[in-house]
């Protein structure tokens, strides 16, 4: 290699570890505080201890949190994964006229700016509870409707980039043999995109589980996710419980990271 | 047909709601009795007449403006680096490194920005240890929510940028380096211009996120901090001036809109000239 050639090289690898290391450092930091023994948060550390996470869990609006927010998220993958099979194998298989128009309907919810949609829907639900006396804003099923929608694109966005790699022709070759459109799906479509699936609903989950701008129009007794309650208490409060929590979370979210990994090309899912 | 259910799902949840949101814009706000049926364009007009709610939809403009730009300058080095300088074991795992800040949700992630930027925080020891004394100022300022808003832009810029780097033919490169150019010459004469397609969408992916930035300019901004998102959280949640909120709603979309199409078709036209 010339000289020239490695001081390129050399610009290039200082720059990225900075730009790397200024996106990634500020959680590197979040996990370390949630150790810190300093009753006031500051630095450097006096000493390190574990009490912060038994302070989290003692906190019930981290702890219902947290678990409504994996219920919430559980359900809302399992609604995309019903509504959105088919509806990839429609938009990848089907021949009809609009399949790009259906395509652009079904990904709206990924292009609607979170807030907007959150507002809508709020509105909408309020609107539904004055003619109907149905309370939905503020109970679970509200939130799950949310989720579900947060979920749908993501899970259409994956498994449709995994059944275009897969021919037709397999598919007809099983129903040539005498197998129905359900024998085929179940016995040679679904085990070819497994991965996709797999993939589709990991990032599904993820994504229902972060969501902040939807989730924050439908907070109620039952409905407080645990986003919702990390930033009620940030408005507040900056201690070492909120590091705790964060913790948790991004261990959660590394690790089904790295599960994703090994199904799919990560940068393909956006 | 099998998309049926997932069509009627996203009607119901998302295109309904809108289509009634945008009626209720037209409506009219009463203090006491909230929202009047009506067919009014007052809530369009209070906005362009009020000078509080432009300086918000400008703040949000140039915010969003600047960290876009600092993402793409930020960014083109990084994927760059992926795409030619990292073997494919070391590059899944900076994917991996890339995307969990970007994944890990914007509560948590402003959250560790709370941390660092606090007066009493990371950054403030940190300078501390070289002797810089008082307040960092940085929470609450508009240079604490542009870092906020580019450390969650710069994943999306950084991954929309590397695949297009990895679509273009390396050879291109090598035959510009053998005929002697720089690597600057390279880069502004032969790389850019074919990854200007990219540029264009990695930069309006990251213009409209910030534009719709809601955590960030709320947690890290604080109250006093106005931006469009928030505000269109505050008048239809807290004050229930849901025509005004709706209002607000649709004219941040149309604005990002215009701004998004009318750069593209720009950067587009000059795009042409150059090809040709």
């Amino acid at each position: 290699m010339s000289n020239r050639a490695k001081s390129v090289r050399l610009a290039y690898t200082a720059t990225s570890i900075l730009v790397i290391g200024f996106i990634v450092l500020p959680l590197v930091f979040i996990v370390w505080m949630s150790f810190f023994s300093n009753k006031i948060l500051s630095f450097p550390p006096e000493g390190y201890t574990l009490d912060w996470y038994r302070r989290a869990w003692e906190i019930s609006d981290f702890r219902n949190g947290f678990f409504l927010s994996l219920r919430t998220s559980l359900i809302a993958t399992c609604v995309a994964l019903g509504l959105g099979l088919p509806a990839s194998f429609a938009l990848v298989r089907g021949r009809f006229k609009g399949r790009e128009t259906i395509n652009t309907i079904l990904m709206s919810p990924m292009i609607v700016p979170g807030i907007v949609g959150g507002s809508a829907l709020f509105v909408f639900f309020l609107e539904v509870e004055f003619l109907t006396g149905w309370r939905i804003a503020g109970s679970s099923i509200g939130l799950i409707i949310a989720h579900s929608l947060i979920a749908l694109p993501w899970m259409i966005r994956l498994v449709t980039t995994s059944l275009i790699s897969v021919p037709p022709s397999v598919e007809e070759a099983a129903r040539s043999l005498g197998a129905g459109p359900l024998t085929v799906f179940f016995r040679v479509t679904l085990p070819v995109i497994r991965s996709g699936v797999i993939a589709g609903s990991l990032f599904a989950f993820v994504n229902s589980f972060i969501d902040l701008e939807k989730s924050i129009f439908l907070v109620g007794p039952d409905s407080t996710t645990l986003q919702i309650a990390l930033i009620n208490y940030l408005e507040w409060n900056f201690d070492s419980t909120i590091g705790a929590v964060a913790t948790v979370q991004i261990g959660l979210i590394t690790l089904l990271l790295l599960i994703t990994d090994r199904y799919a090309k990560l940068s393909r899912a956006f | 047909m099998l998309a049926t259910p997932a069509i009627i799902f996203v009607a119901i949840g998302l295109l309904a709601p809108l289509a009634l949101m945008l009626r209720n814009s037209l409506n009219h706000y009463d203090p006491t009795e909230l929202m009047i049926s009506a067919v009014t364009a007052e809530n369009y007009l209070k906005f362009f007449s009020d000078s509080f709610y432009q300086g918000v939809l400008w703040r949000t403009v140039w915010i969003s403006g600047l960290s876009t730009a600092i993402c793409l300058a930020a960014g083109v080095p990084v994927a760059y680096f992926l795409a030619r300088h990292v073997g494919d074991l070391a590059k899944r795992m900076l994917m991996i490194v890339i995307l969990v800040p970007l994944l890990i949700g914007n509560a948590v992630r402003t959250s560790a920005w709370m941390l660092i930027l606090n007066d009493k925080g990371v950054l403030a020891a940190f300078l501390g240890l070289f002797g810089h004394k008082g307040p960092l100022g940085l929470m609450y300022s508009s240079a604490g929510v542009v870092i906020g808003l580019i450390s969650v832009l710069l994943p999306f810029m950084i991954i929309t940028l590397n695949s297009v780097f990895e679509s273009i033919d390396r050879n291109l490169e090598d035959a510009g380096e053998s005929l002697g150019a720089s690597h600057l010459t390279i880069m502004r004469r032969i790389v850019l211009p074919l990854a200007l397609p990219g540029i264009l969408s990695g930069s309006v992916l990251c213009f409209i996120l910030s534009m719709n930035a809601y955590a960030t300019p709320v947690l890290i901004g604080g109250p006093t901090f106005h931006m469009m998102a928030p505000t269109v959280y505050q008048q239809i949640a807290k004050v229930m001036n849901w025509p005004f909120g709706a209002a607000l709603a649709f004219i941040l979309m149309a604005v990002t809109l215009i701004l998004t199409v009318g750069v593209s078709v720009l950067v587009q036209r000059r795009y042409r000239k150059w090809s040709e």
